[in-house]
């Protein structure tokens, strides 16, 4: 789901997109500017940040457990899922 | 589900972070993956529902803390975060800026899941991922640690626990060695490695070991280059301080090339250290120093490349990991070669960084102190082997010192230097005249002295180089020196420290023997110093009486009358006719006698004093101030001895009167002469005390201890120099000269520092403590006795004046008896006769003179005569009781001295107890010394029994 939910602030959003994912890059945070974009929504609305944090490393263990699962094309899998 | 009251924008959000996070098995069908989203989603409710801690809603807390990690771990990103941050703030779309930080600072250096994926190849995935989040961590360290690799490896070898690094990669090292199939440590990121069993895992692992890439061959070809510090294309030399790991190798491999990388840029910064100028010659043989070293290192680097070359062209292709197990070089076993070199140059990285700062002996000092005071052997008998070669110029520099006497020290690195003559403390004492060619030229720099050689040392050589140079420079005898040079001049050099010891003793007493020889039979030292004390402090007594007495008539007059030549004269008869005549020229050509800067009004006993030239090199030991000193105490003695004259004339003219012209048959004048005749022998017995003392008890005293000083056996200038500094101090303290404390201390202190070697005077520093309270005292001594002088002066004029008025009276009665005698000389002609006849020879051999006047003005003279005496009188009276008032002040103040010479003078003067000390205050206080002099009067009258009743044998011998 890209950040186009806000058209009209398209593009500001996507400078501060920019900017965080840059952040994120010298953090070492590996997220990618989907996943981070959005993270930004969920924090707009009102999800406490540490939460967030949490859900982020708990579904990554996830992913990694069902990427151990099942090892072979994870990503067209996603593709299709969704 | 999602049953909780919630904005649909989040579940539509919290959906597709899960589908994009947790990717699905396209083997589950879609029920499955259906089950398996909405467990996901109500473990992401229930987190999202906990109440988290808060968390402080400042937009700055959440930077601040990023800023603080990025700053840690990497300052270059920490500048580009702030900008960005910046132009994050200014965006005027999201809300919650500090959520999103805080949120991506939570999730900073969280594991990848995704990065690894598509470099490597499918199937061992599971395999490869865990060490990925590790090699990552271990990047990111590298790169702090990479850039100062001086400081880890100084902090770690010479942390409190030395080399803490080696016990903990030992044990897996060998570890490894044993098992080359679980080469790789095991480095686990997540919790299901740990279910795996460890025989596929390590099966596992000997296959993918040589899927990296570059492979461990490839490295093993490079890591010569690397070791020489030389770029190469799998480890490139970032920047002078970075090496570049690849970044496609697994974890234990970039563990290994940092160990390894350690010594390469160790390499890299000391090959730039020895290129680097050297700021001294110490600083040019550190270089060459660790050049060598180096070098040798670089030929451990050579075996290694052959050695690796060799087991390359052996390696087994097919065999498993490239067979490179089978080879024998892995980077392992390169570790464990290189291990002992690296500790070699992160010491000699150390030893280059420190020495920047330092200078001259001190970096001698600082290496001494490694193998001296280091607990690791290896790094003591490394240190020990490197100060060899740094000591080098050193040593040259040292026996230039010792056995030539000159300074050769382009780079003021040696611990002696020539004095800068802008020094604060130097143009103090030489405004004082305390400064000299011995004292003066050069100095110890104690930060300068180096560890390996001892304090007490380095005195001694100080002392060697200064004496030689003094010899050669001072003394003009610089053939001695040179053929002392080369024939004792031997090769110095680090490590044996009994010999260098033994040599520099040697030299030491060879110089000083020199030196003192020199100092006593070319420049005749001692018999200066005896000339010093017979001239200049009146030690030559028949010298000093002719000398006065034919300089008294002169120096009567003014100070302006006086003249050079008429004074170069008397002195020149004085020599001549006194034992002083054999006196060796070299002395009596020095002698001199001038007059002082006159003052208006002096006359010339003021101004007159005897000199004694010194020059060079003599001049070290009686330096200015020195010559100041005995000039003081000459012109005190001077005027002391100038009293002593004076009243000795007078007493000897009352004394020769009192048998003729003195004798008068006036009561009242009679009793005036009594009491004059007693004050008179009260001031010949205070001066000869006076002088008793300061000749004997002070100049003697201190003379013979000067003697015993000086005569020692293994004497050196410093201790002849501190011996007669001390001898002056004592003499012009204890000879009342109040010399001013300050300087008294001072010299003291001088003489002390000198003497701080052989053992300080604990006697010199107590007393001068304790002489500080009495200072004030002291001084005044000076202004009491020369009033005490002056007084005997003024009462000697008086009783002269008195002499006269008796004289004339005599004349005016002999007259008066004259004339009768002409009248009645028929009648009894024999009446004069008899007794008195001296008397009227006298007055016979005077009339010639007086007759005119007296017959002219006779009578008139007659009540002038009479009205004088009582004037006369009353001032003698006056003279005689402000003598006594002051001289039992200073005897007061005497009695209260600490020192027992002084206290012993007051003794001596007064023994049978005719003076009634008075203490200052109290004398001030109680409005004079009424009483005391009153009975001190009376006592004085029984002690000038003797001389009344001399007197009174006169009288009636007469009647």
């Amino acid at each position: 789901m890209p950040p186009n939910d806000r058209a009209e602030k398209q593009a500001a959003a996507q400078q501060a997109v920019d900017i965080l994912h840059e952040i994120a890059t010298i953090l070492n945070c590996h997220l990618d500017r989907r996943t981070l974009s959005i993270c930004i929504s969920m924090i707009e609305n009102g999800i406490s940040p540490e939460a967030l944090a949490n859900v982020i490393k708990e579904l990554r263990k996830q992913g990694q457990q069902a990427q151990l699962d099942s090892a072979t094309a994870t990503a067209a899998a996603a593709t299709r899922r969704r | 589900m999602a049953s909780n009251p919630r904005n649909p924008r989040v579940s539509n959000a919290i959906d597709s972070l899960i589908t994009h996070l947790v990717p699905s098995n396209p083997d589950d069908d879609e029920y499955a993956a259906q089950r398996r989203h909405r467990a996901s989603f109500e473990l992401v409710q229930s987190i999202l529902d906990r109440p988290g801690s808060p968390v402080s809603s400042d937009v700055n807390h959440a930077s601040d803390l990023i800023k603080r990690k990025l700053i840690q771990s990497n300052p270059s990103q920490a500048l580009r975060f702030s900008n960005l941050y910046t132009r994050l703030l200014s965006l005027p779309v999201l809300n919650q800026k500090w959520a999103i930080l805080y949120l991506l600072y939570q999730l900073s250096d969280s594991p990848d899941p995704n990065e690894p994926l598509p470099l490597s190849p499918p199937k061992p995935t599971a395999q490869r991922e865990p060490p990925r989040p590790a090699e990552r961590e271990r990047r990111s360290r590298a790169s702090t640690v990479v850039p100062t690799p001086e400081e880890a490896a100084v902090s770690d070898a010479f942390a409190p626990g030395g080399l803490k690094k080696l016990p903990t990669e030992d044990p897996k090292r060998s570890q490894t060695e044993e098992r080359p199939q679980q080469a790789q440590p095991p480095v686990d990121g997540t919790p299901k490695k740990t279910v795996r069993d460890v025989s596929i895992k390590s099966t596992l692992l000997a296959d993918n070991s040589n899927n990296f890439e570059p492979t461990e061959m490839g490295l093993l070809r490079d890591l010569p280059y690397t070791l020489q510090g030389l770029s190469s294309t799998t480890l490139p030399f970032a920047k002078e301080t970075v090496l570049k790991l690849p970044p496609t190798l697994p974890a234990p491999i970039i563990s290994l090339l940092h160990t390894l990388a350690e010594p390469s840029l160790l390499y890299r910064g000391l090959s730039t250290f020895v290129k680097s100028p050297a700021k001294g010659l110490l600083g040019q043989s550190l270089r060459a120093a660790i050049s060598k070293e180096l070098r040798s290192y670089l030929t451990l680097v050579a075996t290694l490349e052959a050695q690796v070359r060799r087991a390359l062209s052996a390696v087994d292709e097919s065999a498993p990991r490239g067979g490179i197990g089978k080879a024998g070089v892995t980077l392992k076993r390169c570790v464990v070669w290189t291990r002992e070199a690296t500790m070699g140059l992160r010491l000699m990285s150390l030893i280059a960084e420190e020495s920047n700062s330092r200078h001259g002996g001190q970096i001698i000092s600082m290496i001494h102190g490694f193998s001296t005071s280091h607990g690791d052997p290896v790094v003591a008998a490394f240190a020990e082997r490197l100060l060899a070669d740094v000591t080098r110029p050193f040593y040259d520099i040292l026996r230039r010192w010792i056995y030539d006497g000159e300074l050769s020290d382009p780079h003021l690195e040696f611990f002696v230097r020539e004095q800068s003559p802008h020094d604060e403390d130097r143009k103090e004492s030489k405004a004082k005249g305390q400064a000299s060619v011995w004292n003066s030229k050069y100095e110890v720099v104690d930060g300068m002295v180096p560890s390996i050689i001892t304090a007490d040392f380095a005195q001694k050589v100080f002392l060697i180089g200064k004496s030689l140079n003094f010899i050669r420079h001072s003394c003009g005898d610089s053939q001695w020196v040179d053929a002392y040079s080369k024939t004792s001049s031997k090769p110095l050099s680090y490590g044996d420290t009994a010999t260098l010891e033994k040599w520099i003793d040697e030299a030491y007493k060879t110089t000083m023997r020199r030196l003192m020889h020199l100092m006593s039979n070319r420049f005749h030292l001692f018999d200066h110093l005896q000339a010093l004390k017979n001239y200049i402090l009146l030690g030559q007594g028949d010298f000093i009486a002719l000398l006065m007495e034919s300089l008294a008539a002169n120096l009567d007059r003014p100070a302006f009358a006086q003249y050079r030549h008429t004074l170069t004269a008397q002195l020149e008869h004085a020599i001549r006719g006194s034992n002083a005549q054999y006196d060796s020229e070299e002395v009596l050509r020095r002698l001199d006698a001038r007059m002082l800067q006159l003052s208006h009004g002096d006359i010339g006993w003021d101004c007159f004093t005897l000199e004694y030239k010194i020059d060079a090199p003599v001049d070290v030991v009686v330096t200015e101030w020195g010559n100041r000193q005995y000039l003081k105490v000459f012109n005190f003695l001077w005027r002391v001895k100038r009293v002593e004259f004076a009243l000795s004339c007078t007493w000897r003219k009352c004394m020769t009167g009192a048998r003729g012209v003195l004798q008068t048959s006036d009561e009242e004048v009679l009793q005036t002469w009594k009491s004059t005749r007693g004050v008179l022998a009260e001031m010949v017995h205070f001066v000869g005390q006076l002088q008793y003392y300061i000749l004997f008890e002070v100049i003697e005293s201190s003379w013979t201890e000067l003697q015993t000083n000086i005569r020692k056996e293994d004497c050196t200038l410093d201790d002849l120099i501190t011996a007669h500094t001390k001898y002056l101090t004592a003499i012009t303290h204890k000879g009342l000269l109040g010399a001013r404390r300050r300087q008294y201390q001072e010299s003291l202190k001088e003489a002390a520092a000198a003497a701080a070697q052989h053992g300080a005077d604990p006697t010199s520093t107590t007393t001068s403590s304790s002489f500080s309270s009495t200072s004030e005292d002291r001084n005044s001594y000076m202004v009491q006795l020369s009033e005490l002088l002056r007084t005997m002066l003024a009462y000697r004029d008086c009783v002269d004046g008195l002499y006269s008025w008796s004289l004339s009276d005599f004349t005016r009665r002999q007259e008066a008896d004259a004339v009768s005698m002409l009248q009645h000389r028929n009648k009894k002609p024999r009446l004069a006769g008899g007794a008195s006849s001296s008397a009227a020879a006298a007055a016979d051999l005077d009339d010639p003179f007086v007759t005119p006047s007296a017959a002219g003005v006779g009578n008139n003279d007659d009540s002038d005569l009479r009205s004088e005496l009582p004037a006369l009188q009353e001032r003698l009276r006056q003279l005689g009781a402000s003598f006594k008032a002051r001289l039992q002040i200073l005897l007061g103040d005497l009695a209260y001295q600490p020192d027992v010479d002084m206290r012993f003078l007051g003794v001596s003067m007064n023994f049978n107890d005719v003076y009634q000390p008075v203490k200052r205050k109290r004398a001030a206080a109680s409005g004079g010394s009424g009483g005391g002099s009153a009975s001190a009067a009376a006592a004085q009258g029984s002690q000038g029994q003797s001389q009344a009743a001399a007197a009174a044998g006169a009288n009636t011998s007469r009647a």
